[in-house]
């Protein structure tokens, strides 16, 4: 383990849907129904982060 | 093919129960790597070397203690706590290779952890504290089971607990536990999963029921901190739907649960299960805690058959074979993400990691 980074992923499965909505560390959000592609996107930051599919929000890095 | 997780090496695992380990020699393998465990005949303190003779590779935990040496049942090559070989047979010059490998070594929360890798690298204060395990106002009943499994299919498991549902239906699983949406985070650079699984109006497990005395539909969290690679905790709390902590933080109407796993891998396909169960209730009634001890078994049980089970189903297939992924699985799939991680840095030379 190494100390912590402050770089957390958050991935919230909406109730009531099979929608995933992530929030990368960086505040970019994305919407998907499959974790693969979710996590692909969250982990390619911040390539892909202002393409169709994510909302910006928050700051850029 | 077996299937196989790659270890992550250069991390701390459990190795033991604190009550494992005594005078009498303890053999275990983690990592690959046989090891032997013991204390001290005066300070007790917990010591780990290779587990093989450097003479014929007898296994050192088969042989017997003199003081705080460990003579070889073989043929007497005899090792100090530091893995010096001390005296061979017959002779006064001791090869200057005679020694065995000792190993970083910390007594914790009732758990002996061992480190795994370069030992120049170990720093105690990495190790996820576990509390719970140790503290007053805490019951804790617990187990170790051997499973003939990859340990990556150990994580899988216990990061998605909607199997409960259908593995543990009737113990600890009720149809809720499936259906109810989770949160998933990820800390990266602390490499802690977390899993979060919030019923606000469900069913109580037989389980639960028995052992709280909580008479119909409960509120039940789950929230899951996975310290990878080798600490799972579930704190689980549940009580009387609508029965919230209160405005201060404080608790006192709800019964909280500590679901401790150590997963330390043994060899390749081979996974030491340590669980342990510790509760803030009823913490004095040797009733339930049998109860608790027993049902935790069986569900531990129906863990190991089913992964024995789906280890052997995996080896029989050909290479190549697919996997189909869905919401409950974001959180396993985070753990395997960073256990890759931690297997590549462990695999790294001492420079690059530094």
């Amino acid at each position: 383990m190494s100390s912590p980074t402050g770089e957390v992923y958050r991935i919230d499965w909406l109730p009531g849907t099979d929608v995933l909505h992530g929030t990368c560390h960086c505040g970019r959000e994305h919407t998907s129904q499959d974790p693969i592609e979710m996590w692909e996107w969250m982990l390619a930051h911040p390539n892909g982060h202002s393409q169709q599919g994510s909302e910006p929000q928050g700051n850029t890095s | 093919m077996p299937h196989t997780t790659a270890f992550a090496r250069n991390q701390w695992y459990v190795a033991a129960y604190s009550h494992e380990v005594g005078r009498e020699l303890l053999g275990r393998t983690i990592l690959g790597e046989p090891l032997v465990f013991y204390r001290t005949q005066d300070e007790g303190t917990p010591v780990a070397l290779h587990d093989r003779c450097v003479h014929r590779r007898f296994p050192l935990s088969e042989s017997g203690l003199d003081g705080d040496r460990i003579v070889c049942g073989y043929h007497g090559f005899t090792y100090d706590t530091t893995g010096a070989c001390v005296y061979v047979p017959g002779q006064k010059r001791i090869p200057r290779t005679a020694r065995v490998a000792s190993y970083p070594v910390v007594e914790q929360d009732s758990l002996i952890w061992v480190w795994i890798g370069d030992a120049a690298l170990a720093d105690h204060d990495t190790i996820p504290r576990a509390k719970h395990l140790d503290s007053p106002g805490w019951t804790t009943v617990r187990g170790m089971e051997p499973i003939d499994a990859d340990y990556g299919l150990l994580v899988d498991n216990l990061l998605d607990l909607s199997h409960e549902t259908y593995l543990h239906g009737g113990y600890i699983g009720t149809p809720e536990v499936a259906e109810t949406p989770i949160t998933t985070e990820v800390d990266e650079g602390a490499g802690i999963v977390r899993v979060s699984r919030h019923m606000d109006d469900a069913e109580c497990p037989p389980f639960y029921a028995k052992s709280t005395g909580i008479k119909g539909r409960i509120t039940r969290w789950q929230d899951i901190e996975y310290h990878a690679p080798c600490l799972y905790l579930l704190h689980s709390r549940i009580a009387p739907v609508g029965v919230l902590p209160e405005a201060d933080g404080s608790d006192p109407n709800g019964f909280h649960t500590e679901i401790t796993y150590a997963i330390t891998p043994s060899t390749d396909g081979k996974v030491y299960d340590f669980w342990m169960v510790s509760r803030d209730w009823a913490t004095d009634d040797a009733e339930v805690t049998e109860f608790l001890r027993g049902n935790n078994h069986t569900v531990v049980m129906q863990d190991v058959d089913a992964l024995n089970l789906l280890q052997k189903t995996l080896g029989s297939e050909r290479s190549g074979y697919q996997e189909l992924s869905i919401n409950i699985d974001t959180g396993g799939l985070a753990a395997r993400r960073i256990l890759a991680r931690l297997v590549e840095e462990g695999d790294k030379p001492v420079e690059k990691v530094l």
